[in-house]
């Protein structure tokens, strides 16, 4: 078969990020220009500073991921581009160029899933990774368990009733004082606290699937406030790593069920706090512990890029899945849709 | 040399296909619809109904602001790719200024504006000296009384998003209809006016008129100065 090329592009949120993958699997270039420094001083993302940066740096990140990848666009195949979820005004910029370049070059536009994106960054981790598995996705906006049983087939299992994992974390960090993001910092933290030194309440779900962080997020907000009013100092380590360490249970205790009731092999990590080294090492004993492997991106692909994209974009493109030049962002987009 | 002109500034969405001075084809609608969705099928409907391939354009003329944010950057990133993809040139071309230039009438002040919120306006005055179109006041951000302040006594038209200015004084007067929306021919023909081969190469890093910085920053300023 011949080899395939596609040019990944994406601006969901803070990061403009293009790159080249070719046959879904070997990557030959990744470009990713960073807003963070940027947005610091808000202590978050500034969605209107967010579309400024990636109107300037959109067409050069593109250039260069060409040039490192030392192909011209002609010889692309196909443009895939994030169109959702995200800040709408940040997709925009991506989708437009996007779909500017497909146009002009008479080339296939493929609409990708952000969160699909995130998924597929396993396979670039795994060389021999194939469907059927369970993808647990933990991001900033969601935590949810999909089982993935195709290429192009996804169902939804679970996700999150109210606040997405990252968003507890980024949200504690923040009331303790820590800079944005905040998912690192409180993993930093944790490192030298004591995990069980507090113990958070996790919600009890009926639907076994689901997850829940706003109750937890309240209790770790409640117990800074009280103890702050009481007057005693507080151990901002053994709080980080406490909450971590609830964060992480809670995840692990679903993916474990949902492994056992599938049947399936093998869990795949997918989102921004896919980069956390303790979910990491704690969900992998867990599966090792029933027979069942896990697999997560390398660190550059836990975070937001655009090799992830041009990588779900290939199985699309292999699937005959194109979009029209009447593509529009979709901020809200859902998983499995 | 055929120029393709976008304008998305406002939430009309017009582009243009211009041969030099000759306008060929211009589609502009005031439909509602979002610009990312009907940009693209738009400007793809234009070259085939005039029968020229994207390949034979030379340049790109994109309207620059001031404007909506978000449709600036739509139209930029779409010019910017397209010039990048084609290799072609790509001018940047001020919104208020089409606006005046597609009223052709001498001896009157022209002053285009377009919708800043909150009672706002981005204002800027323009005249016709013969064949010479010239800015003779700069863009601001005024509320409606400084807006009618700046035109003085003098004989005007109000031309772009002028719909909800009441009140006029005797000298101001509204643009005909036809003439108040944003023409994507006026962003060819500036385009052509003012091309330079040399800095028209640049298609990298272009920044919109934005002409206000983000609320967030505005809001950071008051409390850190």
């Amino acid at each position: 078969m011949k080899d395939a090329l596609i040019l990944g592009i994406e601006s969901s949120c803070d990061e403009t990020a293009a790159a080249v993958v070719k046959n879904g699997r070997e990557v030959l270039s990744n470009i990713i220009s960073s807003q963070i420094p940027v947005h610091q001083k808000f202590g978050g993302v500034v969605p209107e500073i967010a579309s400024r940066k990636h109107i300037e740096n959109i067409m050069p990140v593109i250039d260069e991921a060409l040039a490192k990848a030392n192909v011209k666009l002609e010889d692309i195949d196909a443009v895939a581009v994030t169109y959702g979820p995200g800040l709408v005004g940040a997709l925009l910029v991506g989708v437009s160029a996007a779909k500017s370049l497909a146009w002009a070059t008479d080339k296939p536009l493929i609409a990708v899933n952000h969160l699909e994106g995130h998924i597929f960054a396993n396979f670039l981790a795994d060389g021999d990774l194939k469907p059927p598995f369970m993808a647990l996705v933990v991001s900033g906006g969601h935590t949810a368990l999909v089982q993935v049983n195709g290429y192009n087939e996804f169902l939804l299992l679970g996700q999150s009733r109210d606040d997405a994992a990252g968003e507890a974390f980024d949200k504690i960090a923040r009331v303790m004082g820590l800079p944005y993001p905040g998912g690192p910092e409180i993993e930093k933290l944790a490192l030298t606290g004591n995990p069980h030194a507090i113990e958070f309440p996790t919600a009890k779900l009926d639907n076994p699937y689901e997850f829940s962080f706003s109750g937890l997020k309240s209790a770790v907000l409640n117990y800074l406030h009280n103890e702050q009013q009481a007057g005693r100092q507080v151990n901002f380590a053994d709080v980080a790593a406490s909450f971590q360490f609830a964060v992480v249970d809670a995840l692990c205790q679903r993916a474990i069920y949902a492994m056992k009731r599938t049947g399936l092999r093998q869990i795949v990590l997918a989102g921004g706090v896919s980069a956390n080294k303790t979910l990491q090492q704690t969900l992998a004993a867990s599966m090792d512990n029933i027979g069942c492997s896990l697999v997560h991106p390398t660190p550059i692909l836990c975070t937001d890029n655009a090799v992830m994209i041009a990588c779900r974009g290939y199985f699309m493109y292999q699937a005959g899945i194109t979009s029209s030049l009447s593509l529009n962002a979709q901020p809200s987009l859902r998983l499995c849709m | 040399m055929y120029i393709l002109g976008i304008d998305t500034a406002t939430k009309v969405c017009s582009v243009a296909l211009a041969h030099d001075a000759e306008i060929i084809a211009e589609y502009t609608a005031d439909a509602g619809t979002t610009h990312s969705q009907r940009l693209l099928p738009e400007l793809d409907n234009l070259l085939n109904r005039a029968e020229v391939a994207k390949k034979d354009i030379d340049l790109v003329a994109v309207s620059m602001g001031p404007g909506s944010f978000t449709g600036l950057r739509i139209g930029l990133a779409t010019a910017e790719a397209f010039a990048y993809a084609r290799h072609t040139y790509l001018h940047g071309v001020d919104t208020l200024a089409a606006l005046a230039y597609n009223c052709r009438f001498e001896n009157i002040l022209l002053s285009p504006v377009i919708d800043a919120q909150k009672g706002n306006y981005y204002q800027a005055l323009y005249k016709w000296r013969g064949n010479k179109f010239v800015c003779v006041e700069p863009t601001m951000v005024v509320n409606v009384e400084q807006l009618f302040g700046r035109v003085g006594d003098n004989e005007c038209l109000l031309m772009g998003e002028c719909g909800k200015i009441n009140n006029f004084p005797g000298n101001i007067k509204k643009a005909p209809e036809n003439l108040l929306m944003p023409k994507a021919k006026s962003i060819c023909a500036l385009a052509l006016r003012d091309f330079n081969s040399e800095t028209d190469k640049r298609i990298f890093g272009l920044e919109p008129y934005y002409i206000r910085k983000s609320e967030a920053e505005e809001l950071w300023e008051q409390r850190n100065r």
